[in-house]
């Protein structure tokens, strides 16, 4: 049995508050796995303990008791960090490097370097849709483009994990779109995703799994599709029905002993909505 | 599976975050002090006409190395106050410690960026100071000549340029650099702690100011000069204690000795170098236990 990608036992962290004797809780017991290839959604308002959770499990932060684990090896340890790749929410970089220059740095810090360090940046480059604004400042750069360059750092020394804070927070939705995609792409290509984002919507759309915290306490966790789906009621969608079959179809069923709840067209999303509209960006 | 396999200690890890560090002070535009430098040295000379060319060479000599150590100084303590809270504050730091970066390499990384900035700052300024006290030299030679009786100019010439360049300046500008050294860790082991920059700043422009006057101090409470008074055992600690914590930056001030024309001894040298280095050494290891603590 492979190591869990995260390991997360009993942590909890609290932060003494200064000249007071209280201390706040943003972490509280808290324990869960993240198997290799989820992606595990961690969700909760504000507050809550996510980033806290994160900055523990990459050791940027010492739970005050407790411990966590990337496949197998302890957060404390600085070798544990080869495997992840880490985005923060909205970060800055440094604006003085150009986006090429910027990946260049993160893989020599990775030990990188020469024709390999090279032939990986314009690789990530490629991957992210940033080949034309590599000569540019990131200074200059959008929010997407940013999220898109953190999101090229992240993965330059091929992690095993990605740790992924917002990553869609404040993009346009043709942006968001893209950023989605990459991730699901992550996920065919075996990567684990460790996701914290305030879009619900599409944490429902790419999570396999998901925690949800409140005041640091995790209150729900679980898999997506047990967790969500209303297990006594059954989804019919037909194409092209008459009226006439719709009848049948409620007639039978009250015959059944079953009852019909509702019936009416099936929507788009606005986003699917938008981009269609805007013709989005691919 | 990753591409790399991790190094307990790398030199080239370190060697990456310092040389990004000083592209990020030369695209910040920290050399544009320079600008102010060459700015003065033109403008001094300009007012040495009406001096005789002993008082040239002297005044050109301290307002030079002078100006050297206070931009220096100023360097070290605003360019390295500023690294590590706006690494923190843009979350660039999360991003480098979050790879298999230790944070001992990191922080020798910031420091080492800063040290390369300020040797090329102290390359150029030593450049431009030795070609202007070379130009000056060129015209009193020459009027020295047109003015000297034949059977005196020998001694004319020597006289002349034994007032300029003296050997003993290369080591006084190496204290100039070491000071600089030990301002930029002692400011980056305050950064390692500070709430912002601005307290960084202040904290250790009183530290530099403290580590100037507390010689004078020690001597007047230790009655070594007239006028003092004998402290109490716990002052004395106390003074101990100070000048434990803060480096006694006159001792640093060798290169006033020398504009004057006194030598430094090879034992005095090594003993101000040691210090230099036991100080840099000292704050960066503390810094690093405090930096190594610190929850992000």
């Amino acid at each position: 049995m492979p190591d869990p990608a995260i390991s997360i036992h009993n942590v909890t962290k609290t932060y003494p508050i200064p000249f007071r004797k209280e201390i706040v809780v943003a972490v509280k017991n808290l324990s869960l796995d993240v198997e290799p290839g989820q992606v595990y959604g961690l969700l909760g308002p504000n507050g809550s303990g996510k980033s806290t959770t994160m900055k523990i499990v990459l050791g940027l932060v010492r739970p005050t008791s407790g411990k966590t684990e990337i496949f197998g090896r302890s957060s404390t340890e600085v070798e544990s960090r080869e495997d992840v790749g880490f985005l923060p929410e909205n970060p800055y970089f440094y604006k003085f490097l150009t986006g090429e220059e910027t990946i260049q740095f993160y893989g020599k810090i990775c030990g990188l370097s020469g024709a390999k360090l090279r032939e990986r940046t314009k690789e990530l480059l490629a991957l992210v849709g940033l080949e034309n604004a590599a000569k540019r400042r990131i200074g200059g750069y959008s929010k997407g483009m940013l999220q898109r360059i953190g999101l090229a750092q992240a993965l330059v020394q091929e992690p095993r994990l990605l740790v992924l804070d917002e990553p869609t927070a404040g993009v346009d939705p043709a942006g968001s779109r893209e950023i989605r995609d990459l991730i699901l792409d992550f996920k065919k290509r075996g990567l684990t995703v460790l996701l914290c984002s305030h879009l619900l919507s599409q944490v429902q759309e790419i999570c396999d799994r998901i925690g949800i915290l409140h005041e640091g306490v995790l209150v729900r966790e679980g898999r997506l599709d047990e967790l969500i789906s209303i297990q006594n009621q059954t989804e019919l969608i037909l194409e092209n029905a008459s009226p006439e079959l719709l009848a049948v179809i409620a007639r039978e069923a009250s015959a059944g002993g079953a009852r019909l709840v509702e019936q009416r067209k099936p929507q788009t999303t606005l986003e699917q909505y938008f981009l269609d509209v805007t013709g989005g960006r691919k | 599976m990753n591409a790399t396999k991790h190094i307990t200690f790398s030199p080239a890890r370190i060697a990456a975050i310092a040389s990004n560090t000083l592209l990020e002070l030369v695209r910040l535009k920290v050399f544009y002090f320079m600008l102010i430098f060459a700015l003065l040295l033109i403008g001094s000379s300009a007012f040495m006409v009406r001096f005789t060319f002993q008082q040239q060479f002297q005044v050109l000599k301290d307002v030079s190395l002078g100006a050297m150590s206070i931009f220096t100084w100023l360097l070290a303590t605003l360019s390295t106050a500023m690294l590590l809270p706006k690494d923190i504050e843009d979350r660039t730091l999360y991003t480098i410690l979050a790879k298999p970066v230790p944070r001992l390499e990191y922080l020798l990384g910031k420091l080492l960026g800063v040290l390369a900035m300020l040797a090329i700052a102290l390359v150029f300024m030593s450049a431009l100071f030795l070609v202007v006290l070379y130009w000056r030299e060129q015209i009193v030679l020459a009027e020295t000549a047109r003015t000297t009786a034949p059977e005196e100019l020998d001694a004319a010439l020597r006289e002349v340029r034994g007032l300029t360049f003296n050997i003993n300046l290369l080591p006084g500008i190496g204290f100039i650099y070491l000071k600089a050294a030990v301002v930029a860790a002692m400011t980056l082991l305050l950064s390692t702690f500070a709430s912002s920059w601005i307290f960084t700043v202040i904290v250790s422009v009183m530290m530099y100011v403290i580590g100037h006057v507390q010689p004078i101090a020690r001597e007047y409470w230790l009655g070594a000069i007239p006028g003092g008074t004998v402290a109490s055992p716990v002052l004395k600690i106390l003074l101990g204690l100070i000048a434990v914590v803060f480096p006694d930056f006159q001792l640093f001030n060798l290169v006033d000795d020398i504009v004057v024309g006194n030598a430094v001894s090879a034992v005095m040298f090594m003993k101000t170098a040691g210090l230099g280095f036991g100080y840099v050494f000292i704050y960066t290891l503390v810094g690093y236990l405090m930096f190594a603590n610190k929850e992000l």
